[in-house]
């Protein structure tokens, strides 16, 4: 896949799109509302028609009326849930695959660099919201609008006044949907924020619970959780004023509308029975219209999800792939040491995260890299497996500038073992196998797993290899996540592996036992680890230490 | 940039509609309404007994208006006066307005609030509990975060239409036994086939249904789960490979996904169906008793407006389950873990005993072996520390770090006893620093004034470094300034010094140090000695020979 860097493509993600199955679900739906606002007017008809004790044969017309509108709805509803359910899935098929394409460039760096796993969840949270506005806003907006419409026409043919009154009760209704979508959007960002707080700070108690208890920080702890809980509580009740300004507003209007209705109905001189349709025509359509509550929350939600998306999706990958541009005579490395030459990085351009580093590695070295928070381990590290295009300075890769590398064959080179590694939901077999592009035999990822020091758990497996994890599959311990991705780089037989903070969510004891395992199961490679711990540095050749570039102390 | 958007964003709390839908044998599965709740969570009880209040009314409100909105229509035929009527109907709308505004309101209230309940009570037990008696991490944060989101909805949503089900129906059927009791028979005969209907479906469709849910919910977790897994995709090189089996799965799923979703809107079209007849069985016995003149023009309008209130708040219900299947889920899992929780509490209360001198520190035969291991880390340890500076030590993975945890509370022996005299402080290892600032970091525990926490920066001599970072508003740990090894060690020792724990406890306070920094660091540690109960894992021989006593854990177990 090649993308143009030299233009930033704006991407505009639109909720609300008229497409094939969108109007077709919208008639359909509106023609289900109509009947129900048709069945509740020739209901009323029929009553009124039948209290002048006519002929039963006089009331045939209206009995067929009701059973034909009492059985339309339900039809038509059924029709319309089809289309519309199966043009988004449809929809969804095509911005998922879309999406995902332009999310291979951004990855990893443009992902952020904490909670990754987050921002990912939420690109799928928010790719549904966008797809389901279709099912959830277009479709019942429409099909409201068109029920409304045709209530309003059939409406002037017995009546002009009345009819008015339901076009004047429609634009009202209209106008109130856009009041209160104004509304929910308003509040929208802040009750997004808040939400991500409670998350935040929730995530962090109950990750750190047991070092709370040691010293002595539960209270605190949990106030800070009240006080995440009470913004949220405070977001949610004012955004709640959008929708309940709908649902509110509605049945204001429907009341009045109706009230008119029976004044200018008395007053037409038409037929009882008509005048009795007249003045139910309102009711039944202020209920019909009662989906716009809901749809204005939908709608929010959607516009907002559509904006994050765009704003991720607009980004420029972080590293330009030789290969791509046009006129550069290609290098290839010779061997794989490494040779950093005051290379210095930035993760957005607008400072600097790496301050000017140099490094040379030669084939099978081990070195840590140590430092505080923000002294630019990651950043460095990032450089090194080319997720990060240096800002200066220059590196080479066997030899050869990594400038001119084609990115897939420079990348080729290392094994990132990083501190969120992910287990697929497939079998053991592979979850390892995806990282061989020789695909490798049964024997290799066994081999792979015992220097790993999975062995044993490898034969406490009931099916072995075809074992499911992950999601729906068998649950896997931190250790046994972090061993499996050290697995998976012992399996790929790439030079170098660089290692992310791999143990930073173990417990002490666990670390210090997958630590080890790494050493040995790597043997004879390049090993690059970053760590803030500096217990961790044993058994590597080298340390390098950053210094925090903001506190400029180093010890 | 926006990326600070979506860090944390909140996990969708409503399952979706068109990539996850419920399938009609799942209702049947999921208790409607937990009574454990009201029970259990007493922050939950107001915003359900206003929900309920709300029901009521709102169907008193309904009832009432098919009897104003008769009026108005027989004064409109009847060419009689519309002003009293309509006064009444326009005043019952008002009403109903303000019942709507206020359910929206307490709706979005009454979710957030018993979900914040939960959150609380869950992260309050948690950190009340001790390490092997918490879930673990996955499953904690599960619950912290979505599961707690997901009842939210349950709550505003399901809740309400559960709650109308059970108050609409039977006021319009005893209101329409009083106005029309014929059509009062016909609904009663009627409404209960909704539920058996439902039900029988289920029946039918179960198997089906039953084999096809977990090809279902693979095909729907698979775009999750290669995103999620798109960095470890895109370093092995195969991220762009993903994108035509995305379309392929996709499609798949769109396939599945609508064989499901017809047999759900057949369903639901069915019952829709079945409610519709019956009101038109009503309409039309209605109009036949009209017209034989056995019944009134204003009863008849009253049955036919009131006869749909007595089938829909039951359809919707049906219709609201699919935002609320996750949450009631959820709710039963929170539930049950705060049970557990309440359970856990009471056990380990014997634990923590009040010695004579509140310094005092024992262990007695304290054996430990983590969950679910055979083999103990520790066997037998015993050991007395007061007043003064004790230093444990042994070779690594002998359990002084678990030993310290199981000393501090945070862990329960296997078997053997601890007393505590006091309260303990300890600094481990890895120490917490997430609080935020500076002066968060420092006063966690505790409620020192700023010129306590200045003493006692001062103290560690780290006072030019917190003034370089912008002073004690300075943002710290993950998301601020970094402090190397050494300044994070003296920054939690200032920390245990502004704790009025009695007792302190110190993991390695000192590795890892260059020697100056440590020869500090134990001179405040021997300070700190003088009034308290400290004890030390190190494997620094200057600390050992500063201690009161030494407890050599690779000598207090012999066989292992």
């Amino acid at each position: 896949m090649t993308t143009d860097r030299t233009t930033t493509t704006t991407t505009r993600t639109n909720p609300l799109t008229l497409t094939r199955s969108t109007i077709l679900g919208g008639l359909l739906g509106g023609i289900a509302t109509a009947a129900g606002i048709a069945l509740t007017a020739t209901s009323g008809w029929l009553i009124v028609r039948a209290s002048e004790r006519p002929q039963i044969l006089l009331l045939l017309t209206a009995i067929v009326g009701v059973r034909t509108f009492g059985l339309a709805r339900p039809v038509f509803r059924y029709w319309e849930r089809l289309v519309s359910h199966d043009g988004s899935l449809r929809d969804l098929a095509e911005r998922r695959a879309a999406t995902y394409a332009a999310l291979v460039p951004l990855t990893p760096a443009r992902l952020g660099r904490r909670r990754r796993s987050d921002v990912l969840n939420g690109i799928v949270d928010d790719l549904t919201d966008v797809v389901e506005a279709s099912v959830r806003v277009t479709v019942p907006v429409f099909s409201a609008a068109v029920a409304g419409i045709i209530a309003a026409i059939v409406t002037v043919l017995f009546n002009p006044g009345v009819g008015a009154v339901l076009a004047a009760m429609l634009v009202a209704c209209a106008l109130l949907f856009v009041l209160s979508w104004r509304l929910e959007c308003a509040a929208q960002d802040d009750l997004l924020a808040a939400r991500a707080e409670v998350t935040r700070v929730s995530t962090l108690v109950a990750d750190h619970a047991g070092d709370l208890q040691a010293i002595g920080g539960q209270a605190d702890a949990l106030s800070w959780v009240w006080q995440a809980d009470a913004r949220v509580r405070t977001a949610t009740s004012r955004q709640s004023r959008g929708r309940a300004l709908t649902a509110a507003l509605l049945l204001v209007i429907t009341g009045v509308a109706t009230i008119a209705a029976a004044y200018l109905a008395q007053r037409s001189g038409s037929h009882i029975a008509i005048v009795a349709m007249l003045t139910l025509i309102p009711v039944a359509t202020g209920e019909a219209l009662g989906v716009l509550t809901e749809a204005t929350r939908a709608l929010a939600r959607a516009q907002g999800s559509a904006r994050r998306l765009d704003a991720m999706l607009d980004q420029t990958p972080a590293v330009a792939d030789p290969a791509a541009t046009p006129g550069l005579i290609a290098a290839h490395p010779d061997g794989h040491d490494l040779a950093l030459a005051d290379v210095t990085a930035s993760w957005d351009g607008t400072g600097d995260h790496l301050p000017p580093t140099s490094l040379d590695l030669s084939a099978g070295d081990r070195i840590a890299v140590v430092g505080p928070n923000g002294s630019g381990k990651s950043t460095l590290l990032a450089v090194l497996v080319r997720h990060l295009d240096p800002t200066a300075g220059r590196y080479a890769l066997g030899g050869a500038d990594t400038a001119r590398i084609p990115l897939a064959q420079a990348r080729a080179a290392f094994a990132l073992v990083d501190d969120e590694p992910h287990i697929f939901a497939t079998s053991v077999r592979n979850n390892l196998r995806l990282a061989d592009a020789t695909q490798a035999g049964d024997t290799a990822i066994r081999d792979a797993l015992t220097a790993a020091g999975l062995a044993m758990w490898l034969d406490g497996l009931d099916e072995g290899l075809d074992t499911r994890l992950g999601a729906g599959g068998r649950g896997v311990s931190g250790g046994e996540r972090a061993r499996l991705a050290v697995a998976r780089a012992v399996l790929s037989d790439r030079p170098v592996v660089a290692l992310d903070e791999p143990t930073a969510h173990l417990d002490t004891t666990t670390a210090r036992a997958v630590l080890a395992d790494v050493l040995t199961a790597t043997a004879g490679r390049t090993v690059v680890m970053v760590t803030h711990h500096h217990a961790d540095r044993e058994g590597f050749d080298r340390t390098l230490e950053l210094s925090s570039t903001e506190s400029g102390r180093a010890e | 940039m926006h990326r600070s958007e979506w860090v944390g964003r909140h996990p969708r709390p409503t399952r979706s509609i068109i990539t996850t839908p419920t399938i009609p044998d799942q209702k049947a599965r999921v208790n409607p309404f937990d009574p454990r709740l009201l029970r259990t969570v007493p922050g939950a009880r107001r915003p359900v007994l206003l929900l309920g209040v709300l029901g009521v009314l709102q169907g008193v409100a309904t009832v009432a208006t098919a009897f104003a909105l008769t009026a108005v229509v027989v004064a409109a035929v009847r060419q009689t006066d519309l002003r009293e009527p309509s006064a009444w109907l326009l005043g019952l709308f008002l009403v109903r307005a303000v019942i709507a505004w206020s359910s929206e309101r307490i709706q979005a209230w009454a979710g957030t609030r018993v979900a914040t309940a939960l959150r609380e009570q869950l992260l309050a037990t948690w950190l009340q509990r001790d390490a092997d008696s918490r879930p673990d991490r996955a499953r904690a944060l599960t619950l912290a975060t979505q599961g707690a989101a997901s009842v939210e909805p349950y709550i505003a949503k399901y809740l309400p239409a559960l709650l109308a089900a059970a108050v609409v129906p039977p006021l319009a059927i005893i209101t329409l036994f009083v106005v029309d009791w014929p059509s009062a028979i016909v609904v009663i005969l009627t409404v209960p086939l909704l539920p058996l209907f439902a039900a029988l479906i289920g029946v039918t469709t179960r198997d089906d249904t039953r084999t096809r849910w977990q090809t279902l919910s693979d095909l729907a977790g698979h775009f999750l789960d290669v995103v999620r897994g798109l960095p470890t995709l895109v370093s092995y090189g195969r991220g762009e490979r993903q994108v035509a089996t995305i379309r392929e799965v996709s499609d798949k799923h769109r396939l599945a996904t609508m064989r499901t979703l017809r047999l759900a809107f057949l369903s639901s079209a069915a019952l829709e169906l079945l409610a519709s007849l019956s009101v038109a069985i009503v309409a039309v016995l209605t109009g036949l008793r009209l017209t034989h003149g056995t019944m009134e023009l204003g009863a008849g309008l009253v049955a036919i407006l009131l006869a749909p209130e007595a089938y829909w708040p039951i359809r919707r219900v049906g219709a609201e389950f699919h935002s609320a299947a996750d949450g009631a889920e959820a709710l039963e899992d929170i539930l049950t873990e705060l049970e557990a929780a309440t359970d856990a509490a009471t056990d380990a209360a014997g634990d923590r005993d009040d010695r004579d001198s509140p310094a005092d520190l024992i262990a007695r035969d304290v054996t430990y072996a983590y969950p679910g291991t055979a083999t103990p880390v520790l066997r037998n340890v015993s050991l007395t520390a007061t007043r003064g500076l004790t230093a444990l030590t042994g070779p690594s993975g002998i359990g002084k770090s678990t030993l310290l945890e199981i000393l501090a509370g945070i862990r329960r022996p296997t078997s053997g006893a601890t007393e505590r005299g006091g309260e303990t402080h300890l600094v481990s290892q890895r120490p917490f620093l997430g609080a935020g600032s500076v002066r968060a970091n420092l006063t966690l525990g505790t409620t020192a004034t700023d010129a306590a926490v200045a003493a006692a920066v001062a103290q560690v001599g780290l006072t030019d470094v917190i003034d370089a970072l912008g002073g004690l508003d300075a943002p710290l740990g993950d998301d601020g300034f970094g402090v190397s090894a050494g300044q994070r060690a003296r920054l939690v020792l200032a920390r245990a010094l502004l704790s009025d724990a009695p007792i302190v406890l110190l993991d390695e306070p000192t590795a890892h140090l260059d020697p100056e920094s440590a020869a500090l660091v134990h001179r405040i540690i021997t300070d700190l000695a003088r009034e308290r109960t400290v004890v030390a894992v190190t494997h620094r021989t200057d600390l050992m020979d500063l201690a009161d006593q030494r407890v050599d854990l690779g000598a207090e177990v012999v066989a292992r």
